[in-house]
């Protein structure tokens, strides 16, 4: 394998893992604050990619997708948070039904409205065709896709990290029951996660449509590794989700050219070990 | 529904009723045999999750292994139906002693995680020795041997109704040991485990082999019930090792109740039936499902066992002066 095709796997897994870590840090913070189970979160990129691709065939515009897609999808899932709350005491069996049941019922109504088969969704007319650097030749819609996601990444942190909402997040992962004695209204700090979690992994899957199209079961593989990356990272883990993202996304990419089964088994081995040898993930606090 | 818990053979005699009324109701033996041999599948799932409150995305491991395991015996090897079915069930739940031991480590949603993880892995496992699986082809054209002991013919099970029969006279006696299991003191440990495992550590339990053993229980049925799939079908596709199927187990179980291992068989017999009957009416009818499962979830915890629980009580109340 030559060092330029090398480069572009790396590069490739990069951009990859970007968009996996923007579903996985809404998962997580979910799970961290609700203790919710929610097998219906790879939904939310399923939408999210399908409103890409009906705002794209209707109007030819991919910024208006990556600004409205999001947006509807963090408003949808804030008004529906307080009917979704009956399900936080429920045991874990019953989210699961619950939300399988969801999930099947978004994936349906997405076939219905539009049809089973996959999709193409144009790159952005600026960001067609590749950059060149030197020898290395890439495609300019992944390269715009790791940029932006880096700054989307970047605005989270201060999000998290920085401010109010963020403090009372990382304390309720520890304990919502005492953020709610200091006096917190947490049923606000639920909608708004929830919201939040939703808009970023539809936003994940605008950005991943005019990468690998839209298909109807894309929806049930992004869960997948969005739960593997929460279990590497460490539930409810800023730092985790983004390191066990890139993580997952390269190993993928690179192993694509050697032998794409035997990556999906490494992938699900590193993740049964960490469970087993580090159950807060390689980077959650114990 | 405490009648079936206390008593095995009860339990036996419904399953043997319901085995009796399906073939009446539905259009064909193929569709009985389905609800039956899904039940099986369910029946390992419930006990794991009714008796202990595990909850494991795994069961396809054991469910494809069975499959597997028929399909390459009978094919390769031209093995006989028995044989063949206990090496699946012996397979199977090896297996879980491996899966049950990992899995049994950790407790609530890493236990969940774990299994999810085992199940992906060997899904990809399978994918990836098309030699021995068929790959995504699956294994196509699988004989289904006849019942036979010592080179003499018993029962040719060629027939749909043959192997109907068959199914239905193993499903039975699985749902009867399954029942003489959980009403032993084995069955009451678990139970203990379930609902306070550090007291049960405490007096002296060791509740991992416990819950290792119930694994293996459950493993065994399951492989016992994707060995009789592959039979059923002729063909062991890469589906049964899918995360769907271990999906649409727990669906059944869940559906069906735990409370009960009766429940099983209702789950089962649901969703079967359901996606017959709607995918006829309707190509997107997961919807309706979906909701269903919604529903069951918010309103109906027991499952639809606790429906029967309910009728049972009100019929009793009913009876009395």
């Amino acid at each position: 394998m030559s060092v330029n095709l090398l480069l572009t796997q790396i590069v490739n897994g990069l951009g990859i893992g970007m968009i996996y870590f923007m579903i996985a840090i809404g998962l997580s913070i979910i799970f961290g604050i609700m203790h919710f189970i929610n097998i219906a979160h790879g939904a939310f990129y399923l939408v999210g990619a399908y409103l890409c691709y009906a705002l794209v065939s209707a109007t030819g515009n991919f910024w208006l997708a990556l600004a409205l897609a999001p947006l509807a999808v963090g408003v949808v899932a804030w008004l529906a948070e307080p009917g979704v709350r009956r399900l936080y005491d429920l045991p874990a069996s019953l989210q699961i039904l619950a939300t399988l049941g969801l999930a099947l019922v978004i994936q349906e109504a997405v076939i219905l409205i539009f049809d089973p088969l996959g999709k193409n969704v144009a790159a952005p007319a600026g960001l067609r065709g590749a950059a060149f650097f030197g020898s290395f030749v890439y495609p300019k819609y992944r390269l715009f896709v790791i940029v932006f996601t880096a700054a989307v990444a970047a605005v989270l942190w201060f999000l998290l990290e920085r401010t109010r909402y963020g403090a009372v997040l990382r304390a309720g992962t520890e304990s919502m029951q005492t953020v709610e004695l200091l006096g917190i209204d947490i049923s606000r700090i639920f909608s708004l996660t929830f919201a939040v979690g939703a808009a970023l992994t539809a936003l994940s899957g605008v950005l991943a449509a005019p990468i690998r199209g839209v298909e109807p079961f894309m929806g049930v593989e992004a869960l997948s590794i969005a739960f593997v990356i929460v279990v590497i990272g460490g539930i409810g883990s800023f730092t985790g989700a983004l390191a066990g993202g890139l993580l997952i996304g390269v190993v993928q990419s690179v192993m694509t050219t050697f032998w794409a089964a035997g990556a999906n088994i490494m992938i699900y081995v590193a993740m049964a070990l960490i469970i087993l040898v580090r159950p807060h993930g390689l980077l959650g606090r114990a | 529904m405490a009648r079936f818990k206390s008593s095995a053979w009860g339990l036996a005699v419904a399953i043997a009723l319901v085995a009796l009324v399906l073939p009446l109701m539905l259009p064909s033996y193929a569709l009985a045999t389905e609800c039956l041999i899904f039940a099986m599948a369910a029946l390992g799932c419930n006990l794991l999750l009714g008796r202990l409150g595990l909850l494991s995305f795994g069961q396809a491991i054991f469910f494809g292994a069975g499959a597997y395991c028929v399909g390459i015996l009978s094919l390769r090897f031209g093995t006989g139906i028995v044989a063949g079915l206990l090496a699946a069930t012996a397979v199977s739940a090896l297996l879980a002693v491996a899966i049950g031991w990992l899995a049994t480590q950790r407790t609530g949603v890493y236990l969940i995680m774990l299994t999810l993880a085992l199940s992906q892995m060997f899904f990809f496992l399978c994918y990836a020795a098309p030699d021995v699986t068929g790959g995504d082809n699956g294994l196509m054209n699988i004989p289904r041997p006849n019942l036979a002991f010592g080179g003499h013919e018993l029962l040719s099970l060629a027939s749909p109704f043959a192997f109907y029969v068959f199914v239905a006279t193993i499903c039975t006696v699985a749902f009867y040991l399954m029942a003489r299991l959980i009403a032993s003191p084995f069955g009451a440990t678990l139970e203990a485990i379930r609902d306070n495992e550090d007291r049960a550590v405490a007096i002296g339990y060791d509740t991992r082999l416990y819950k290792v053993i119930a694994f293996v229980a459950a493993g065994a049925v399951t492989g016992l019930a994707g060995g009789l799939y592959a039979l059923a079908l002729k063909f062991v596709p890469l589906a049964n090792v899918d995360l769907a199927m271990s999906e649409r187990i727990i669906v059944m179980t869940i559906l069906g109740g735990t409370n009960a291992l009766f429940g099983s068989m209702l789950g089962s017999i649901a969703v079967v039936v359901l996606s017959y009957v709607l995918s006829d009416i309707w190509a997107r009818w997961q919807i309706i499902l979906g909701a269903l499962l919604v529903a069951v979830a918010l309103y109906l915890r027991g499952g639809l066992a606790s429906l029967l629980d309910k009728a049972v009580a009100r019929a009793n109340e009913g009876a009395r002066p």
